[in-house]
């Protein structure tokens, strides 16, 4: 289960793939994204300009379904509170359970500036950034968890988070949550006996906040500590990019995901700790299938006509992620993509601001270059999803065993199987020109 | 004869899995009549795990259980009654695939060891840990 990665002793014949090259890459442990410098630079700027808005991201996920939970009117809840800006992160700072970042565990100084000043650098009442949308969008944030609960079913049966939300004890624990919730709310309470289902999909909905802003509260020291280390060059190359995600993986992937809400001061664990649910396969992997390959086609962009079998029957089918999107018109206002991009735009390393001033149309579609850096971004954590899953489940690459190799190649054939689809990204990103 | 507990203690060659049987508190389980099929990583197995994996699974001590029950199956099982099987039900639930057509191998992991008897139960020594999936 070695992470060190080293170019096999035991040859097998040449793979016959469509992507034989990129295949056999990853038996060379390197990445599905090619190896240069201009790769790395982006792929790390990216992951620096990503973390900022994610470490909001995280903490109003918990907040929301932790405190605001089924509040039927939830205009603030946005403005996450000083408690939830402080809460340390669990894999940051002096206290961390293990530390990932060297940062500080509290929110970062970035996140705050942008919080209080905004794009227009002002000092504004908070409502006046929030109305003029000069905040982060926690509407990406929500449309990634909104995915995750949608194509349900992911990775079952290891994955037992998803089975669960449909158990008698889930149902037991949420409706207790529910009625004190609602305690002092007659109007609420009747509601609830009216339509009791849907009280229980709106909880479900809000255990996938807290699985996801879990999943999330890792992710951003792990960005952090990247653009740290290629800071100081300390990571030169894009499969040590990758390793150092590989390596993340394993070490988080036994913390727990879990659901508590906080009601008038107490806890009631609508998902406990004590389920056993993990990160790995809990969150990750189906954060991953997802977000990064299913999601949904987006609304308003572009017609798709089911009857000619534009949206596939099977929602496993789906391809609306970003790993197969033409991020061209997917840059258009109030799409969730761009709204993450408009996210990321704000928290750029100088050197990915200069380098996208040399390209294309300068600063008119920064957008459309930060998005397509993105997306290598996110073929770079694909490759370490299946780098570590190669790990996990199958043999190293430097095994003397040639069926063991046969057993590796198949596996990455597989998953390379789902970029033969003409929509998928991975032939453009082989390419530096695409831009 | 000794229990499993007792043989893993006794090998030496097992500090992190019995530290981490003892963190998950399966002591008394794996202690007790059973019997329990047992696949058993070596300390050299445990070391291959990238830095962090076993701290953070000790820190949580039902992530930690489910993974070490992934290890174990019900009932004694030698190695000539699994060379009958394809796959076991782990009690953790899911399935363990067993090959012997060509070796010991369980999962992604060899067999360095068989049938190490215990009162209650068998022990096979593995060279990786064996993960769900």
């Amino acid at each position: 289960m070695t992470t060190t990665l080293e170019t096999p002793k035991t040859k097998l014949p040449p793979s016959t793939h469509e992507f034989a090259d990129i295949i056999h890459r990853l038996e060379a442990g390197e990445a599905m994204l090619p190896d240069s410098p201009e790769n790395l630079m982006q792929i790390i700027g990216i992951y620096k300009a990503y973390a900022v808005p994610m470490d909001f991201y995280w903490r109003d996920l918990l907040y929301i379904a932790e405190r605001v939970f089924l509040e039927p009117l939830p205009f603030f809840k946005y403005f996450l509170p000083k408690e939830y800006l402080d809460l340390h992160n669990h894999y940051a700072g002096d206290d961390a359970d293990l530390r990932i970042w060297r940062g500080k565990a509290t929110a970062h100084p970035e996140l705050l500036e942008f919080m209080e000043k905004g794009e227009v650098k002002r000092k504004l009442p908070k409502l006046l950034h929030h109305w003029w949308h000069d905040r982060v969008n926690m509407e990406f944030a929500e449309e990634c968890m909104r995915v995750m609960l949608w194509h349900r079913n992911m990775y079952v049966p290891v994955n037992r988070f998803d089975p669960y939300l449909d158990s008698e004890e889930y149902i037991a624990n949420a409706d207790r949550a529910i009625k004190a919730y609602f305690k002092h709310n007659p109007l609420m309470m009747g509601m609830y006996k009216l339509f009791p289902d849907m009280f229980i999909e709106q909880v479900r909905q809000m255990s996938y906040y807290s699985n996801l802003g879990l999943f999330w509260e890792v992710m951003a020291p792990v960005f952090f500590e990247m653009s740290d280390l290629y800071d100081e060059g300390k990571l030169t190359s894009v499969p040590e990019a990758m390793n150092f995600l590989v390596n993340g993986i394993f070490a988080i992937a036994g913390r727990p995901i879990y659901h508590h809400v906080y009601i008038r001061g107490e806890c009631y664990e609508i998902i406990p700790k004590s389920k056993g649910f993990t990160w790995l396969y809990e969150a990750a992997l189906p954060y991953v299938e997802a977000v990064f390959y299913r999601t949904s086609p987006f609304r308003g962009t572009k017609s798709y006509n089911a009857q000619a079998k534009q949206v596939p029957d099977d929602q496993k089918d789906f391809h609306y992620g970003i790993l197969y999107a033409d991020v061209f018109p997917v840059g258009t206002a109030g799409i969730p993509p761009t709204l993450l991009m408009q996210d990321m735009l704000h928290f750029l390393p100088p050197y990915l601001v200069d380098y996208y001033k040399q390209y294309c149309r300068g600063d008119d579609d920064v957008l459309i270059q930060l998005g397509i850096s993105f997306q290598r971004s996110m073929y770079c954590v694909t490759s370490a999803v299946i780098q570590a899953l190669r790990a996990a489940l199958l043999y190293p690459l430097d095994d003397p065993n040639p069926k063991h190799l046969q057993a590796n190649r198949e596996f990455f054939e597989s998953q390379l199987d789902r970029f033969k689809r003409p929509e998928a990204r991975l032939r453009n990103i082989q390419d530096p020109d695409y831009r | 004869m000794a229990d499993i507990v007792d043989i893993a203690v006794g090998a030496g060659s097992f500090q992190t899995l019995v530290a981490a049987v003892q963190a998950a508190g399966l002591v008394e389980t794996l202690k007790s009549p059973g019997p329990f099929t047992v696949f058993a990583p070596n300390d050299d197995a445990f070391a291959k795990l990238p830095p962090g994996t076993v701290q953070t699974l000790v820190q949580n001590t039902p992530q930690l259980a489910r993974i070490l029950t992934f290890h174990v199956v019900p009932g004694k099982l030698m190695k000539a009654d699994l060379e009958k099987v394809n796959s076991l039900t782990s009690v953790e639930g899911s399935t363990i695939p067993i090959n012997t057509t060509d070796g010991f191998e369980v999962k992604n992991a060899t067999v360095v060891a068989a049938d190490i008897e215990a009162d209650n139960g068998v022990i096979h020594v593995l060279d990786n840990v064996i993960l769900m999936g």
